[in-house]
């Protein structure tokens, strides 16, 4: 059956002599895996439509039982072209979509992660900061089901400053004190009650009234590092763009 | 038994890319009819690519001695190194004839969501090569894609130091094609990169 939607291109793999298969993140299916055949030649119809962040109107052919669809069209609706030209935007960005990759099930519709992607990278065009890419992190886990708890102890809702990463939330001390396992008390980051309210005041705004807060560098670290931990400690493996910035000379982005 | 060896025979052809069955069995069935003499060569070359092929330990092309053909070609110039992703680049370049230096194969490009770092592609030999044989112009001509782009800025950026001319392959539409058929960003690329008539 022929479907046709939106899509950003998260990433592509090279297959086979000239083929590709894309993951698009999708307006009505979600997350989809696709081939296109041969999009790596030079007079290809894609063009540049298959290239990592490119917003296009798409088509393809989906079998009920066939796990891979195969892409018939790919028209580009914003190229964002700047986001692949910049290094250390391009990197945030290759972050985002890692994440998505990852925590989002295939062939799922999830259209407010769809409109936050999209919104972000809107955003990134005018400022590629750090910060922008922090909301997506707190706004995609909240809207994927994965977000941690801040707000008050997971086992009784009092208030609590240790972040406890195998908890996923955080712990008050009489409530650490019943907890069995030496393994379930390990990874613990302090947070401050001021990095406790940024985390909640940026899950709860407007994406696009975010970039109004100024987050001093101390609190953005604090809270990064949590967050970081915290999506490490939910896939079980490193973040490899994270692993790929740290390996890789950090060039200043010149529009932060 | 003999369906059985042409049977071998077409299963070993189609895992050649863009061999299907139909393929498979015509290529087999034509190996078959082969002179002994011509059919022997096939399966020597095919061995022989396997045995001895190995990687340059200058350029990291693909050759069967120490230094490949040209690395030791003295006539080209060798204050130039076109950088490329793959051994197979250099063919092509080579057929198109627009090149005479020396070229420097990465083995890959950098793609942070798969987990290719710099380590893991020929960088560091690249730096060392423009450090000690004075190199005067870098052509980077990786794909032009999102991986290609990136290893492009991050080779300029590493280059820096060096104080060696970087310079980048021409963006734009390929001969023998209709601009209506161009997508954005190419026509875009195209019209940054146009030059004087």
């Amino acid at each position: 059956m022929l479907h046709r939607t939106e899509g950003i291109v998260l990433k592509n793999t090279p297959y086979g002599e000239a083929d590709l298969l894309v993951t698009f993140l999708t307006k009505d299916f979600g997350l989809i895996n696709t081939f296109a055949k041969s999009p790596r030649k030079v007079k290809s119809r894609f063009g540049s439509s298959l290239e990592p962040l490119t917003y296009s109107r798409i088509s393809f052919w989906a079998k009920e039982h066939t796990s891979l669809p195969r892409l018939t069209q790919s028209d580009i609706i914003k190229p964002f072209q700047e986001l692949r030209e910049n290094f250390s935007c391009f990197l945030r960005l290759s972050e985002i979509a890692e994440l998505t990759c990852n925590f989002l099930p295939e062939g799922e519709a999830n259209i407010g992660v769809f409109f936050l992607l999209k919104k972000i990278m809107e955003m990134m065009q005018s400022s590629c900061s750090a910060l922008n890419a922090l909301v997506y992190k707190i706004k995609f886990l909240e809207l994927t089901g994965y977000a941690p708890r801040l707000k008050g102890c997971a086992r009784c809702g009092r208030s609590g400053q240790g972040f406890y990463v195998s908890q996923g939330s955080v712990i008050c001390g009489a409530c650490l004190d019943k907890l069995d396992e030496v393994s379930d008390k390990k990874g613990v980051v302090t947070l401050s009650a001021g990095s406790i309210r940024l985390y909640e005041t940026l899950k709860a705004w407007d994406v696009s009234k975010t970039a109004r807060i100024k987050v001093s560098e101390n609190m953005f670290s604090e809270l990064s590092g949590m967050l970081d931990a915290h999506i490490e400690c939910t896939l079980s493996r490193p973040i490899r763009t994270k692993t790929f910035r740290k390996e890789t000379v950090p060039f200043p982005c010149s529009r932060v | 038994m003999s369906q059985g060896i042409v049977e071998n025979l077409i299963q070993q052809l189609m895992k050649l890319p863009g061999i299907g069955r139909k393929t498979a069995q015509r290529l087999a069935f034509f190996i078959l009819a082969m002179p002994d003499e011509d059919a022997k060569s096939l399966s020597e070359a095919i061995s022989n690519i396997k045995q001895k092929a190995r990687f340059c330990s200058q350029c990291f092309n693909i050759t069967e001695s120490e230094i490949c053909s040209i690395c030791s070609d003295e006539s080209r110039d060798r204050k130039k190194i076109c950088v490329v992703e793959e051994p197979g680049n250099i063919f092509v370049i080579e057929k198109s004839g627009s090149f005479k230096g020396l070229y420097h194969v990465l083995l890959g490009a950098l793609a942070p969501i798969d987990g290719i770092t710099p380590d893991k592609l020929k960088i560091a030999e690249l730096l060392e090569r423009v450090k000690t044989n004075g190199t005067e112009e870098v052509i980077i001509a990786t794909n032009p894609n999102t991986k290609g782009e990136m290893t492009a800025q991050y080779l300029k950026e590493v280059l820096t130091p060096f104080n060696v001319n970087v310079t980048r392959i021409a963006y734009g539409l390929p001969m023998g094609s209709d601009i209506e058929f161009a997508d954005e960003v190419t026509l875009r690329k195209a019209m940054e990169g146009r030059r004087q008539l």
